[in-house]
């Protein structure tokens, strides 16, 4: 452990004031980086798989990469904790992990200090300060979901009301964040706000259905936030004939979509994705900890947000692409920039 | 019994390895594929052969393989445990909250896990022999109530299980006996030859020669096979039917318990992950499968399901080594089982007679 600042601290921000630093050993490249991911089978999941391929392709880390793989374990702890165990194994230099549990890491953690091997889980995180790990603000999602409705509310005149909050997959730590920053700040708000749960597992079909058992049990709600499975929500409220309200939604392609045709009509929405680009910054924040360069134990990658006013189509969404495409993939100050569009005519290409 | 027996002049008398052969070919074809396997995994591994790989390998393996063991037993009375990956996650559940603290509490704590799960597995039996219900739709049901009950001890992922255990449990022997500073920290000369050996094969060998072997001799282990290969004769012959399907299930609850004990330790917590314990209780019926147990019941053993299981883990190996597209593994994997399982069933295509494929 040592005191920061770290390298390029515009890509690798760190956590929060507290968050402690971390220096490896330098080795010498290339390198050879193992991507080990659980669950397969969403186009998130795939979506992340290919631009870590394309990312590794691109010239500014080409060089650096001697040898590169992705297995995908299945929700399987045992299976994901032996592939990263026989990454070490092999001598792999670095490996990146979506953790299937945000515990149980004890003994890989162990052998990759021993071995020299950088470790780096991103997305699901784990639930130590002993490994050097990347995701988004999870918290500050929910915060700027609820800050962002109340105040397109309160510019109707409305300072209390219903809320609809469709939440996501249950005992998963992003679902539990994102719920307790948008109740924070509706709890620090006069109101009195009331607030319905329902629960979409972040997924398209479910969140439809309980967006549509909630409209019919409670009638109208004054604004919704959904926390994934966004154009489902939507769809929901189109389907019931409610009137359009302020809205807070993840970065799926269909819902940026829904918001910019209906959003003189009342769907005032604020996107915010969590990115499948998570994983080009984790491999470039394990190259630069293999370069010997000091880095932050869990780095904060800024939050890509955008409103209804700043959603220009062929740029932050696409019509010509299908519903269920996340939108953020690209990260300037990472100099991650690969667009999702390309990613998807990268595939078309291969498939030619 | 000699007199009957005797072979009849002329004709060779088969061997008792030949018989065993012949009775168990899905088995000896089951530890075949599995050792080529194996064998070529650590072949094309840049440190094939060494303990460290074997450790790795083994620790992935030992929560499938007793899984895989659970559903053999009720298998082979003809019946299936939907149950087995969701009382292993219940088990691990239960072994996060109390295996810690000092040795007596941590042994404690294993022995209520462990009693827990063959608890549940003899519940499991009773409603399938008194409820007089089939064991698929039983244990779809009582699965779901062990998810459930794994959901109320454990909201949330976590849990603090003791981290030498974890340690300990998930290296060599060596390991083991310097963590506990046993036989001179695992340095005594008598230890050397077998310090290599991983704890969690030992543990699987174990409890297989320990539990299964014994267990499958007694007149409600054969029963079990008399089951499945003719409940009515079974029943005719006086055989104690109810007995050996509540023996089937409550061994089958004590195999998932090991499955979910040596879960916790080796995560070090419980976790009542749904989609994990789906994933375990599908891969238990296709390593037992593979490992040559017949779906149809009356064919096969808990030891061969433990080695489908290993087939079906040493597949995945490959992944790792070899460079294939990772949104084609999925399909590779699938095929490549398919083709395994298939072998079991190319010698029904050459059969002249039916009645052959029995013999």
């Amino acid at each position: 452990m040592v005191s920061g600042p770290g390298a390029e601290p515009a890509c690798f921000a760190p956590w929060s004031a507290d968050t402690k630093y971390f220096q490896w050993d330098k080795k010498d490249g290339p390198y050879r980086i193992a991507v080990v991911n659980g669950f397969v089978g969403n186009t998130w999941r795939i979506q992340m798989i290919k631009t870590a391929k394309a990312f590794v392709e691109d010239p500014a880390i080409k060089d650096k990469i001697a040898e590169f793989k992705v297995v995908s374990t299945g929700t399987d702890a045992p299976a994901q904790l032996g592939a990263i165990e026989d990454f070490i194994n092999q001598g792999f230099d670095a490996i990146v992990t979506i953790a299937v549990a945000p515990e149980g890491f004890d003994r890989v953690i162990r052998l990759a200090d021993r071995e020299n091997v950088v470790l780096v889980p991103f997305d699901n995180v784990l639930d130590t300060d002993t490994v050097m790990q990347v995701n988004e603000d999870q918290l500050e999602m929910g915060r700027q979901w609820a800050r962002f409705v109340l105040k397109e509310l309160e510019a109707t005149g409305k300072t209390s009301g219903k809320i609809l909050e469709v939440r996501g997959l249950a005992g998963n730590s992003v679902d539990r964040d994102r719920s307790i920053g948008i109740h924070e700040i509706f709890d620090a708000s006069a109101g009195p706000w009331e607030i319905v749960q329902v629960v979409g597992n972040w997924d398209d079909g479910t969140a439809q259905k309980v967006t549509a058992d909630a409209l019919a049990v409670h009638g109208t709600f004054d604004a919704v936030i959904t926390q994934g499975g966004s154009t489902g929500t939507v769809q929901a409220l189109i389907d019931a004939g409610h009137p359009m309200v302020p809205i807070g939604g993840e970065a799926e392609n269909g819902f940026r979509k829904l918001v910019a045709k209906h959003a003189g009509d009342g769907l005032k929405g604020l996107s915010i994705g969590q990115s499948p680009g998570l994983v080009a910054i984790s491999i470039k924040a394990a190259v630069a900890a293999l370069e010997g360069n000091v880095m932050p134990q869990l780095i904060s990658v800024p939050l890509p947000a955008v409103d209804y006013t700043g959603l220009q189509d062929g740029v932050n969404f696409w019509t010509d692409l299908p519903d269920n495409f996340f939108t953020v993939n690209e990260f300037p100050p990472c100099g991650v920039n690969i667009s999702g569009p390309a990613i998807m005519a990268q595939t078309e290409e291969n498939v030619q | 019994m000699s007199a009957i027996s005797a072979t009849p002049r002329g004709q060779r008398r088969a061997s008792a390895l030949e018989t065993s052969f012949k009775q168990n070919r899905g088995f000896y074809g089951a530890i075949v594929l599995f050792a080529l396997l194996y064998i070529t995994y650590n072949f094309l591994h840049p440190r094939g052969f060494t303990t460290n790989v074997l450790i790795a390998n083994a620790n992935e393996s030992v929560a499938l393989a007793f899984v895989a063991m659970a559903q053999a037993v009720p298998v082979l009375a003809g019946g299936l445990d939907l149950s087995v990956g969701a009382v292993m996650t219940l088990a691990a559940c239960i072994a996060s909250e109390l295996v810690n603290g000092d040795p007596l509490r941590m042994a404690f704590g294993c022995l209520v896990t462990l009693g827990a799960a063959t608890a549940f597995g003899f519940v499991n039996g009773a409603i399938v022999v008194y409820g007089r219900l089939q064991p698929i739709i039983v244990t779809l049901a009582t699965g779901a109530v062990a998810i459930g009950l794994a959901l109320l001890i454990r909201p949330k992922p976590g849990g603090d299980v003791d981290l030498d255990l974890n340690w300990a449990a998930t290296n060599s022997l060596r390991d083991l006996a310097e963590t506990y500073h046993l036989f001179e920290d695992g340095e005594a000369a008598w230890l050397q030859p077998i310090a290599w050996v991983p704890v969690p094969l030992l543990i699987l060998v174990l409890v297989a020669l320990l539990v299964w072997v014994p267990f499958k001799r007694t007149v409600t282990g054969r029963t079990i096979y008399a089951i499945g290969s003719a409940e009515g004769a079974a029943y005719m012959s006086g055989l104690p039917i109810n007995r050996a399907k509540l023996a089937a299930f409550t061994l089958a609850g004590f195999f998932a318990g090991c499955a979910g004990l040596y879960l916790a330790i080796q995560t070090g917590s419980g976790n009542a992950d749904i989609p994990q314990a789906g994933a375990y209780t599908l891969n238990s019926i296709a390593a037992v499968v593979l490992g040559g147990v017949s779906l149809l019941g009356g064919i096969g053993s808990a030891i061969g399901a433990l080695i489908g299981a290993l087939i079906l883990r040493s597949i995945s190996f490959y992944f790792r080594i070899l460079s294939i597209d990772p949104l084609l593994q999925p399909l590779v994997e699938g095929v490549v089982l398919l083709a395994a399982v298939s072998l079991g069933a190319v010698r029904a295509l050459r059969v002249k007679n039916r009645l052959e494929l029995f013999r």
